[in-house]
């Protein structure tokens, strides 16, 4: 009897949702972007939303949610109703907050709709730098320890894993670290002298590069970028890089844990068709980004790994607040 | 002569001069409007023109953003509610002569006063935009850090009264700026394991409570005093009167356009400077300062719609923002197609002359839609205290509220509201906790990068600060200043003049 009646609410329920996915969505989407207006992935999530609002036949109505690098958005995202209304568009990081103690919520608790996108790393220098390489910079640094003023955007962000990179695969490197609210400001910086060197997103500095207001040192990635041929890729340098290459932020967006599936496979499908649209593709491309479009088990599989090796990079660089072993983040290869 | 072509592109199709019309219209009510800002107004709008052609959105963003930086002033005056950060000065002598049945006047004066400061910011955009952005680039952190020491002395000249007072209050401001998140170093300050304290306490929801609230609070004291009536004669100032002004609205103009200019200082940094810069070279003013000075208008208000040139300035030139809305606009060209950056200009200068030529537009229409329809504001006014406490508590609220969406900055705002009521009961003036909250990040980051830049060795600091001739110059305006409002100068002043005279 009882196990009757189960069923008959288990089936009842299926029917319900079926009939929510049908019609999902009924009402507009909220979209709750992690960084600040005018910011790389604010500037991502405005463009690629309304290509996929046309696919899906609703509407998201984005808004920019700042504080807690990123983790008030998402605990708010987190804590709403896993029903498909309510949209995490994030970056990379919240996947390092555990091991930074900025909170105990990361994208475990979120199910990837799209990872659209991933970025490049750069290392720029300001035009007076007295190197114009990497090598130069190197060597520079070792011979005049304590002088060279880098910037940086705060622990977890992508200077200080470009950092710890450097100083795992050269040994230690005696440079000044000067933090900046992120990498607009730091790029300003640089170009003012501040600052020597800046680890930043390609993006972000190849307008400065093709205009001639900073100069390229090398690109953090195994082969050269597209977008600037001319600039030697850092495992040119240094084979030492390829065990942790290629490495970059990337941009998302993500719904709750426990949103039903279809809704999960109409929203994944509205962002995919969205990703693919000319204009975005052209738009990501000018910036250097890597288009990815990735989602379900693949967009999974890519989280862990970036997790593993980011989180196991930072620790054994003596910057995390708690081993990531405590989390149940494994080494990568284990 | 391409470049007056580009400027004219504005003027002979209709569609933009219609858009930058109602953008300036929507944005001087979103700018008067507490809590809802320019900021916000124009990243909504980047999803309204996502399908649209570049020239028309750029149109519409323009003219919000003159409208937004001109309208926080009719709540300033009208109600002590700045609609912005950038009028906090402006309330400080408006709505003093608002009391006294001149807020016509007052708007009448914002207004012409309000576009002069524009066109000095557009002016310096169209013909000295790299000159400018190349000194605006020379600013180092430990620069950034005496510009925030120089702000923290405006302490004296915005605190009536009590100069301790007024210290304290400064002081409080500074300490509620650096609650939540270090957001260089993620470390935990004043948040007492508090979640919602990790955020930091929204500066804006602290001036809303402490502006409106405390003013509501403070007008139930004589809810059944009937209101000043208001002289609706002589409402655009005279030639005279603007005359009389010239010589000051153009160094505070300058003052805005720079302040403007320099990427993490915007609008209400320079209107406060401006007020400061004025109280201390007005010899006479119309009346004392605080107490209805039309100089005590004229300088924020120039300040800080010259800053809106002065903004754009390293954007079109380098790409990099001069303030919030900016930053959101070099989004939105990003978003049509087009790379903001140092190229912009060079590939690509139409562009650049566009905006000037939408800004002067949008500076002409502020004139007209500002100088129309004061007489029906000025009733606001009028209304009886039992109507405009409940709207002041209705706008505080709502705007409160719309800043992040979240109920929290609502209680944060009630809470400084009866916070403030109870400093101005026992004579603690409140634009210093203001100024400390605006102050407090600009200090205390670039104090620590600039340190962390020399291996923190104080020596290597002082030697930076010698060395450098702008440093120099800002240190040396820091110590005059502090010396100048000290004792030691007033009597040091009397026997030196004093001598000199008899």
């Amino acid at each position: 009897m009882s196990r009757k009646l189960i069923g008959a609410v288990v089936a009842l329920g299926l029917t319900a949702t079926a009939a929510i996915a049908q019609e999902f969505p009924t009402k507009e989407i909220q979209g709750i972007i992690q960084w600040g207006a005018g910011g790389s992935t604010d500037t991502v999530m405005r463009s690629v939303t309304p290509h996929a609002e046309e696919a899906l036949g609703g509407t998201v109505v984005m808004q920019n949610m700042t504080g807690a690098v990123g983790a008030i958005a998402l605990n708010y995202v987190a804590d709403s109703d896993a029903d498909g209304y309510t949209l995490l568009m994030g970056a990379e990081n919240p996947l390092l907050y555990k091991i930074m103690g900025l909170g105990d919520q990361d994208y475990n608790d979120f199910i990837p709709i799209n990872i659209l996108a991933r970025g490049t790393p750069i290392l720029v220098a300001n035009n007076d730098a007295p190197f114009d390489d990497y090598a130069g910079m190197m060597q520079y640094i070792r011979e005049n320890p304590g002088e060279v003023r880098f910037g940086a955007t705060g622990p977890g962000g992508l200077p200080s894993v470009v950092t710890a990179m450097m100083n795992t695969v050269e040994g230690e490197l005696d440079v000044i670290a000067v933090p900046y609210d992120g990498d607009g400001p730091a790029l300003t910086a640089l170009q003012g002298g501040a600052i020597d060197v800046m680890p930043a997103v390609l993006g972000a500095s190849i307008e400065g590069i093709r205009a001639g207001t900073m100069k390229p040192l090398a690109v953090f990635d195994v082969a050269p970028n597209a977008k600037l041929p001319e600039v030697p890729a850092v495992t040119s340098f240094n084979e030492g890089y390829n065990t942790y290459l290629p490495w970059g932020p990337f941009f998302g967006v993500f719904a709750p844990n426990g949103t039903p599936d279809d809704v999960v496979a109409k929203l994944s499908e509205a962002y995919a068709t969205g990703a693919q649209h000319p204009d975005f593709v052209e738009l990501m491309d000018n910036r250097g980004f890597t288009m990815m479009a990735i989602s379900g088990d693949e967009a999974r599989d890519f989280l862990t790994k970036w997790q593993q090796g980011t989180a196991w990079l930072l620790q054994d660089a003596g910057l995390t607040q708690a081993s990531p072993e405590e989390f149940g983040i494994a080494r990568p290869g284990q | 002569m391409d470049a007056i072509f580009a400027i004219l592109t504005i003027f002979t199709q209709p569609q933009l001069l219609i858009l930058v019309g109602i953008g300036t219209f929507a944005g001087i009510y979103i700018g008067a409007i507490p809590g809802l800002s320019v900021t916000m107004a124009v990243s909504i709008l980047i999803s309204f023109t996502f399908s649209w052609e570049v020239y028309p959105a750029i149109s519409l963003m323009v003219g919000i953003y003159m409208g937004g930086v001109y309208g926080g002033s009719r709540t300033a005056i009208l109600l002590n509610i700045p609609g912005a950060p950038s009028a906090i000065a402006t309330a400080m002598d408006g709505y003093p002569m608002a009391q006294r049945g001149e807020a016509g006047q007052a708007i009448g004066v914002t207004t012409v006063m309000s576009f002069f400061g524009g066109l000095i910011g557009i002016l310096v955009l169209a013909l000295a935009a790299p000159l400018v952005s190349d000194f605006a680039l020379t600013f180092q952190p430990r620069d950034y850090m005496l510009l925030a020491v120089l702000g923290i002395l405006l302490v004296g000249s915005l605190s009536t009264g009590s100069l301790v007072k007024g210290i304290f209050a400064g002081a409080l401001g500074i300490a509620i700026g650096a609650v939540g998140r270090d957001p260089l170093t993620f470390a935990e300050r004043f948040t007492f394991d508090f979640k919602i304290l990790e955020g930091g306490i929204s500066f804006i929801a602290v001036m809303i409570g402490m502006f409106g609230i405390s003013e509501a609070l403070q007008q139930l004291h004589n809810v059944d005093k009937a209101a000043v009536r208001q002289k609706i004669s002589k409402i655009v100032p005279s030639f005279g009167t603007i005359r009389k002004y010239l010589p000051l609205s153009l160094q505070t103009s300058s003052i805005g356009v720079v302040i403007g200019a320099l990427p993490g200082t915007g609008g209400d940094i320079a209107a406060l400077m401006a007020y400061d810069h004025a109280k201390r070279v007005t010899k006479t003013p119309s009346r004392p300062f605080g107490e209805g000075a039309m100089e005590g208008l004229v300088a924020p208000e120039t300040a800080n719609n010259a800053a809106v040139g002065g903004a754009f300035i390293p954007m079109m030139t380098l790409g990099i923002p001069g303030d919030a809305v900016t930053a959101i606009m070099i989004g939105a060209l990003f978003i049509h197609g087009l790379n903001p950056g140092p190229m912009l200009m060079i590939d690509q200068p139409d562009m650049f002359w566009f905006i000037v030529g939408a800004l002067l537009m949008a500076n002409v229409f502020m004139l007209i839609f500002g100088l129309t329809g004061i007489r029906i504001f000025t009733k606001i006014v009028e209304m009886p205290r039992a109507i405009i406490i409940p709207l002041i508590f209705l706008l505080s609220i709502v705007g409160a509220y719309a800043v992040n969406n979240s109920i929290t900055d609502v209680y944060w705002m009630l809470g400084f509201g009866v916070f403030g009521y109870f400093m101005r009961h026992y004579g603690y003036p409140l634009g210093p906790v203001i100024l400390g909250v605006i102050l407090s990040r600009l200090l205390d980051d670039n104090w620590r990068r600039a340190i962390i830049s020399e291996r923190e060795d104080l020596g290597r600091f002082f030697e930076g600060v010698v060395t450098s001739p702008l440093s120099l110059t800002l240190f040396i305006a820091v110590i005059l200043i502090f010396v100048s409002q000290t004792p030691i100068w007033t009597r040091a002043k009397s026997r030196l003049f004093g001598k000199a005279v008899s």
